[in-house]
């Protein structure tokens, strides 16, 4: 018997404890493709990028000051097979206000230096709701209320060069 | 030197969502022999504190910032295996569901004694005769007979006390338990805490106490940390959070736990629920269910401050600190409320509380 850490070898034979022969069974269920690598093999990098479009949205395009604007982000795979993108960092996507991050003059994370996967089934739509707070960040621990004003909501897959379908903007006005 | 220091520790989850940020700009020392209570609501980030003094986060996960001193060692420069001697060994885990921690294949017995002949080299026999002495002392009738049974064989409060047994079988230094009692009716709660308190005592444990309930805080702690939205609201020893609460979401907690002979036709609640860590408020996270918010709350972000100079906390292990701009001077109302001491029940009076 093999034990549950690996250590030590009891004596007793338990007939539900996996030995060293066991290896050589593979379970049936672990035979699936992994289509993301696929696609990553097949689909080549311009059309995977062309396959997916981004847009977003706000319920109104006038808000009055000091109350929170929701908006929506909506994916979709417009290709009847799975498509994977390879993201620069793990935050898959973004959402801007004036081209700043989650409406921040400071970098609020720091993701680990490696890529991120956005997987999307075959034709799949994904939708997120988020809500900027009409306000800036100005500081790690400060913030400032937007001007009157027009101000241009975005949203990007976070790829190199995410112009095209990537990205989207749309343009909310805050009014006294 | 304390036996934890966590300094600065930054956990995000890299979710489809955006990016979670669960734990943020944590520190908290845990002493030799201390019992520490970790308290808050669903969501707070208290788990996933736990599972980072662990080194159990996950992936998506990731410790994204801060170190974790172990003895004066940091957890997050270890090996993997360096960690494994650790983790079972000098930190062990209470978890949540008792029936979910305990494989169903193996004998209770079994999976405890496998603990022992790991990280202790004892041989089988010794383990075995260690492990019926633990279930005995965790309060497991006929200790020796259900050495041999089944996770499913044993009731939900003695599946707990076995994995307490588990938990205590190589006499570690620091014990995390997660909210330990949640599962199980009052009266195995109350022997459980009471046991916990025991064992640690004898054993001269530690304890990182994480629960929701401050009863159970009030019950078997010294200190406590409130926490909120993934950052601690207040730190006090427990005597003086209970009697003298400081941060307006202790307030909350405090005056929404039920009373014998309350009058109250209706139990206090804190309005709203915990903010989506995607998307979290400006300002102090807990502006939007907060009495007391005003509009400088929506702006600033407060941080831990000696409630009574102002001054920024300086971690020792004895402070009382809260994160409320009332005590930056920041808010003109002011914190409007009081604590009635009734025998040894403080009972909290919100006052005139402003939309």
């Amino acid at each position: 018997m093999r034990g549950l850490l690996g250590g030590g070898p009891p004596d007793d034979v338990d007939p539900f404890t996996p030995d060293d022969d066991d290896d050589e069974y593979r379970p049936q269920s672990a035979r699936s493709v992994n289509s993301g690598l696929l696609s990553r093999w097949l689909v080549p990098r311009a059309i995977r990028r062309w396959a997916i479009s981004l847009s977003i949205e706000t319920p109104q395009a006038e808000y009055e000051l000091g109350s929170a604007i929701p908006f929506r982000v909506t994916m979709k795979n417009a290709l009847p097979i799975p498509i994977t993108l390879t993201t620069r960092s793990p935050v898959l996507w973004a959402w801007t206000v004036e081209g700043l991050t989650e409406a921040s003059h400071v970098d609020q994370y720091d993701p680990p230096d490696e890529e991120g996967k956005l997987h999307f089934e075959r034709g799949e739509r994904k939708q997120f709701a988020g809500e900027w707070s009409g306000r800036f960040r100005v500081t790690e621990r400060e913030w400032e209320p937007a001007d009157p004003g027009e101000y241009a909501l975005g949203a990007h897959v976070n790829v190199d060069g995410h112009e095209g379908s990537l990205a989207d903007e749309c343009v909310v006005r805050l009014v006294r | 030197m304390a036996l934890v220091e966590i300094n600065d520790l930054t956990v995000n989850f890299y979710t489809e969502e955006g990016v979670v940020r669960a734990v943020d700009d944590l520190s908290y020392t845990i002493e030799r022999g201390e019992k520490f209570g970790v308290v808050g609501e669903s969501g707070a980030g208290k788990s996933v504190t736990a599972m980072s003094l662990m080194r159990l986060i996950e992936d998506p996960g990731q410790i994204e910032s801060g170190e974790i001193l172990f003895k004066g060692e940091d957890l997050l420069e270890m090996s993997e295996e360096r960690v494994r001697s650790i983790r079972g060994n000098e930190i062990a885990m209470i978890f949540q569901d008792a029936q979910t921690a305990l494989n169903p294949v193996y004998t209770v017995g079994e999976q405890i004694s496998e603990v022992i002949r790991h990280h202790l080299d004892y041989g089988e026999r010794e383990a075995k005769e260690r492990t019926i002495r633990l279930l005995d002392e965790v309060g497991i009738p006929e200790a020796e007979a259900r050495y041999s049974d089944y996770p499913h064989e044993f009731s939900g409060g003695m599946q707990q006390r076995a994995v307490i047994a588990m938990a205590l079988s190589c006499d570690p230094d620091l014990l995390i338990a997660d909210e330990p009692t949640t599962a199980l009716d009052v009266t195995i709660e109350a022997k459980i805490l009471d046991q916990l308190e025991d064992l640690a005592d004898e054993f001269d444990t530690s304890i990182q106490l994480i629960t929701h309930d401050l009863g159970v805080i009030a019950q078997v702690c010294d200190r406590v940390m409130v926490m909120y939205g993934g950052r601690p609201v207040e730190k006090a020893p427990v005597e003086e959070l209970y009697y003298d609460p400081k941060h307006p979401y202790s307030v909350g907690l405090m005056s929404s736990i039920p009373r014998i002979g309350d009058t109250r036709e209706r139990l206090q609640t804190i309005p709203g629920t915990m903010p989506d860590l995607v998307d979290v408020p400006t300002g102090c996270s807990f502006h939007p269910r907060c009495p007391y918010a005003e509009e400088a709350c929506t702006r600033k972000d407060p941080v831990l401050v000696d409630p009574e100079t102002g001054h920024e906390a300086s971690g020792d292990p004895g402070e009382h600190a809260a994160a409320c701009l009332e005590y930056t001077g920041d808010l003109t109302g002011g914190l409007d409320y009081t604590v009635e001491v009734d025998g040894e029940d403080p009972q909290i009076t919100p006052g005139d509380q402003r939309e």
